[in-house]
């Protein structure tokens, strides 16, 4: 049963963000995220904000550079199957479609899946765990199939998001709006990680809300491509992924990018992966060795020993597929 | 020998009268057979239908269970007396109110309290609330105050044995002695092997999770409760619920004419029905309780989990020597069945003169198993057909070819009582070419890191004949309509479809002039709980009957009128006709015998099934697959399923078995299975997401149904045999069958998740680059 709360539907940004200034309040985007963790009360809500009164948070928009500016409020089907998405960002494309299922893509957001909380089941679950203010992560002794092999600190989980991996790898950024104006803040450096705060997924303070994605224009001869592992067809997250993107220029690759997903408590940029690639020919040796230094330096837990092999398939498929 | 006591047969069965004669077989029909929809389909899709948990009654309140969250644990204060005071609450419940001092029993010597203090998983009962909302209910369920000794607990059913595991029931951790099986001589069938093979398997827990919750509404009228219950049976569930509160069985109505799925868990009634009834009678409302999709995880039973070692011998020329096995499984925290039936494959599915099996069931914290679609079969095929699969391979022999070296005849584990018919050797012949198996088999595997690869697996299933008791009244009216009135639920097989074909069948009433009522104590014949894959079999020879019996009183009727004899008279569309002189004939609805009347009862029952011989479905299932060797992904490519039950009733229906049962076992074979955490001995995935079942993408949308049409009139006045349960015996062995011959690697733990597999691809390509 979800808990009774105060429904508000704010017609501005900035009277959105007044109101989530003050504790006991959640901003409500899609809800797919927020309504299951109300009702299975992984944090308790007074006050749920929607944002769908909000105008101008929705679409995909050309930027003044040749980029693209997506809404928060821009639904993962609507990213998926925007042209001009699929054209110069693939990897954004792609791992929108591979998130979820068809109702939740059409009702979750870009903006929430960025937010969204831990998918770790002792979190989700009745276990108060070290995020939840406790004092273990119960992963470490436990169940730990589906937790991070690397990255982790006090606590183990995966980031959920197959779009992030993607935003960070295309060197997108998030513009956030709060009570005392807006800051643009890149997406690799939004996720906030364990060590550095692990009651936390990112920076945005009390009152901030994510208003808009920023992808920069792509050089010429840029391709990319996200490929994700799962146990199922649909409606899972990733046991391993990789989002790449890859400049070529005679032949060659002149920027790298790869960024791994179901393996860390942010999305994981795995630059010895990168460097491998970065001014070689994309062939299948190039593919393999990269895949292989993608996956140096894993700590796999107790069960997830399995995750390495699969980072390695994924970063190793996804490469060729630009090739 | 005694049978093994089939799960949905509660000691002996009484047989209802039998007809004076039975029927000739129906040999060729107008009807039956059909490819014909659903005739509810419309009211299911549109939501017309009223489930029970669909259900809104005048004054009704809504039940919550407060659940232990301990694995084991006792209950040593319970103070209820701020929920009881809570806004909307109306009752409150816990094991020291004098109305909720009732047992509830697992077997007929095993019980325990309503709300027992002892604990034995997390999940079991301990108070409940009625209150004017679910959320008023679940608030106040919540603030109810519990203290529990907390007691050390055993999650891990291959730490149930050692010393010093935690005890979950007082007498030790052991169900019962092992139960051994054993024919001919093991030791002399393996020296006359030239191969035998030994290896172990093991198969995961699965959740039965149907679309529907469990749940009911219950409301008192006086001395009379109704029960409005999701259910596989009304009459198992009016029989338990008033033995337990004592009460007259003529007092207590259940009903349940729709549901949304059961697979077994929805046999029997469950605590919450008497907890809802005593949350009514104290609140003096009705009171609705269906549970979250959490408890139905938890509480409402599961396919327990099967460790299993199995030996076999085999000469080269395909002839099997011996099979040796042992199980080893749980079905939790109290008896039931843990290893039920698991070896009944090996015993029975193909000719082997030397068989040993030996069973040991144990007791862990978990919630109590319960029959769950074939029980104990695709535990036993997953570890037969594969080690079948493994010898065809040890002696070059094709997986088709060895099977059919070894068809039984007759059940050689039930006295070698002949089968009426077995269709297994049609089933593997027939689905092979349909399949293109050979062909198939020869197809190049593919050079890159993707490998195709094909399967197949056989099965039985123990049950499938069906039986007596069942009663069935259909009434004819004088306009030509029909009602047809059947105890049996109908869980979205199409029962209800099936038996208003076999009416239609013998009377000419057309599907849309047939109304039926069913799945109701009050109104409805005594029938046994629809499952075992044997409603049809069972119910479909009793509603023959009835419609015969209608028919012999139209035709006197018509007879007298005609001034034709009885025995000349047939019937064609809404006519009844004289054979001989077919001029003569005479619209029903315009008959003045049938007028006067005002309608025809006619009253079938089941008749016994055929003396000293064995009815049983067969089926053979092929598959091709496609696994990604890096990341050990599996994609079933297409399915096809022969089956042998014997006459096809609907030929939509059955397409609709068949592709539900392989849906089911690719869940088995590849996503599904219960996660304990081992610190706290609670289950972690109770929700959709984190227990997978499959979605449509992990279906192929190539699935076949190639049904041996092959009516068996000797069991049964219908011809017909079950189908539910052997669609998904083979399905998840004919997958593993198949990653072995796209990629090399025999997964023997189900299930075949990237998890499991991707290690095994990457140590047998270091093995390979050595």
């Amino acid at each position: 049963m979800i808990p009774a709360f105060n429904y508000v539907r704010p017609a501005s940004l900035a009277e959105a963000c007044a109101k989530l200034a003050s504790p006991g309040t959640h901003a409500h985007a899609g809800g797919t995220d927020l309504l299951g963790c109300l009702r299975d009360g992984v944090f308790a809500a007074d006050t749920v904000v929607s944002l769908s009164g909000i105008p101008d948070l929705r679409g995909v928009r050309k930027n003044l550079d040749g980029g693209l500016l997506i809404g928060a409020m821009t639904t993962l089907a609507e990213v998926a199957a925007d042209q001009a998405v699929a054209a110069g960002y693939a990897a954004l494309a792609e791992g929108a479609l591979s998130a979820a299922s068809p109702q939740l893509r059409n009702q979750g957001t870009l903006g929430g899946n960025l937010c969204q909380r831990p998918r770790c089941w002792y979190y989700r679950g009745d276990f108060h765990c070290a995020r939840k203010g406790g004092d273990k992560c119960y992963a470490v002794e436990g169940e730990n199939q589906f937790h991070c092999v690397f990255g982790g600190n006090v606590c183990f989980y995966v980031h959920p998001s197959d779009a992030a991996p993607a935003l960070v790898a295309l060197d997108a950024t998030v513009r956030i709006t709060g009570k005392n104006g807006s800051r643009s803040v890149p997406v690799a450096q939004f996720f906030v990680g364990p060590e550095t705060d692990y009651t936390r997924e990112t920076v945005l303070a009390p009152g901030e809300l994510v208003t808009e994605i920023v992808l920069p224009p792509q050089p010429a001869g840029t391709r990319g491509a996200y490929r994700k592992v799962r146990a199922r067809g649909s409606w899972d997250f990733a046991l391993a992924g990789a989002a790449v993107v890859a400049t070529v220029a005679g032949g060659r690759v002149t920027r790298m990018r790869i960024v791994l997903s179901g393996a860390a408590p942010v999305p994981w940029r795995v630059p010895e992966a990168e460097r491998e690639v970065t001014g070689q020919r994309l062939t299948t040796q190039v593919a393999r060795r990269a895949a292989a230094a993608a996956v140096k330096g894993a700590e796999p837990l107790a069960e997830n020993g399995y995750k390495v092999e699969l980072l390695r398939g994924a970063v190793e498929e996804a490469l060729l597929r630009l090739a | 020998m005694k049978d093994p006591e089939l799960y949905y047969v509660d000691g002996a069965v009484p047989e209802t009268a039998v007809p004076k004669r039975s029927p000739q077989p129906w040999g060729k029909t107008r009807v039956v057979g059909k490819p014909l929809a659903r005739i509810d389909g419309y009211e299911r899709l549109s939501g017309a239908a009223v489930y029970p948990s669909d259900v809104v009654l005048p004054a009704m309140l809504y039940g919550a269970i407060l659940r232990c969250p301990h694995a084991h644990a006792r209950v040593t204060k319970v103070d209820a007396g701020a929920a009881a005071k809570m806004p909307g609450v109306r009752a409150v419940i816990t094991g020291a109110t004098p109305a909720a001092d009732l047992r509830w029993y697992y077997s007929r010597t095993v019980f325990t309290k309503l709300f027992d203090p002892l604990c034995r998983f997390a999940g079991e009962a301990v108070a409940a609330v009625a209150a004017e909302t679910p959320q008023q209910a679940w608030d106040a369920a919540r603030a109810i105050a519990v203290e529990y000794e907390i007691l050390s607990f055993v999650v891990d059913e291959h730490q149930a044995l050692e010393p010093g595991a935690a005890a979950v029931q007082a007498g030790g951790n052991r169900v019962a002695e092992p139960e051994t099986y054993s024919r001919g001589d093991v030791a002399k069938g393996f020296a006359e092997a030239d191969t035998v093979l030994e290896a172990n398997y093991a198969t995961a827990a699965e959740i039965h999770t149907p679309m529907e919750l469990h749940g009911c509404v219950a409301s008192w009228d006086g001395p009379r409760l109704t029960i409005w219950e999701s259910t596989q049976g009304v009459y198992p569930v009016q029989q338990r619920v008033a033995m337990l509160l004592g009460m007259p069985l003529a007092n207590v109505r259940v009903i349940g004419r729709y549901m949304g799925g059961g697979f077994g868990s929805k046999l029997q009634a469950d605590k919450y029905d008497l907890v809802a009834a005593v949350l009514a009678k104290l609140a003096a409302r009705p009171v609705k309780l269906f549970l979250t999709r959490e408890e139905t995880f938890v509480c409402v039973g599961n396919r327990p989990p099967s460790t299993m070692r199995l030996k076999a011998g085999v000469k080269k020329d395909g002839t099997l020597t011996a099979f040796e096995m042992t199980v080893f499984g749980t079905g939790g925290a109290y008896p039931a069945g843990g290893t039920s039936l698991v070896d009944w494959l090996v015993r029975d599915l193909y000719l082997c003169p030397n068989v040993r099996t030996e069973m040991t069931d144990v007791f862990i914290n978990g919630g109590p198993s319960r029959a769950f679609r074939a029980p104990g079969h695709p535990q036993g095929a997953w570890a037969l057909e594969q080690m079948m699969d493994a010898l065809a391979v040890a002696i070059g022999m094709d997986p088709v070819e060895l099977r059919r070296k070894n068809i039984p005849e007759a059940s050689q584990a039930r006295g070698d009582r002949p089968y009426t018919t077995t269709g297994l050797d049609r089933c593997l012949a027939e689905g092979a070419a349909a399949f293109g198996w050979r062909e198939a088999r020869r197809r190049p595997k593919g050079d890159g890191a993707v490998k195709r690869g094909v399967g197949m697996a056989a099965g039985l299933w123990i049950g499938g004949g069906g039986g007596p008791p069942s009663t069935i009244v259909v009434k004819l009216f004088a306009d030509g309509s029909a009602n047809l009135n059947m105890g049996a639920s109908d869980l979205g097989t199409g029962t209800k479809t099936v038996m208003a074909m076999v009416v239609s069948e013998e009377l000419g009433v057309p599907l849309e002039k047939i109304q039926i009522e069913n799945a109701d104590t009050g109104t409805t014949q005594y029938a046994t709980a629809s499952g075992g894959s044997k409603t049809v079999p069972t119910e479909a020879p009793a509603v023959r009957a009835a419609a015969l019996a209608v028919k012999r009183q139209l035709f006197e009727i018509t007879g007298a009128e005609l001034k034709v004899g009885a025995g000349d008279l047939r019937i064609e569309g809404d006519e009844v006709v004289s054979t001989s002189d077919p001029k003569v004939r005479q619209k029903i609805a315009e008959m003045e015998g049938v007028q006067r009347r005002g309608l025809l009862i006619g009253v079938g029952t089941r008749g016994p099934n055929p003396e000293g011989k064995i009815v049983n479905p067969f089926a053979a299932q092929f598959c091709e697959v496609e696994v990604d060797t890096r990341t050990g992904e599996v994609r079933v490519l297409r399915f096809l399923s022969a089956n042998d039950s014997g006459r096809v009733m609907d030929r939509l229906t059955y397409a609709g078995q068949v592709i539900g049962g392989i849906t089911m076992g690719i869940g088995f074979g590849l996503t599904e299975q219960r996660v304990f955490d081992r610190q706290t001995g609670t289950m972690l995935n109770v929700n959709w997401h984190d227990y997978k079942i499959p979605t449509a993408m992990d279906v192929p949308a190539e699935i076949v149904s190639l049904p041996i049409d092959a009516p068996d009139d000797e069991a049964n006045t219908a011809g017909a045999k079950g189908l539910g349960e052997p669609v998904t015996i083979p399905t998840a062995a004919a997958i593993a069958n198949a990653v072995y011959d796209a990629t090399g690697v025999r997964v023997t733990d189900a299930p075949i998740s990237p998890m499991r597999l991707a290690p095994l691809l990457a140590a047998a390509r270091r093995g390979g680059e050595r």
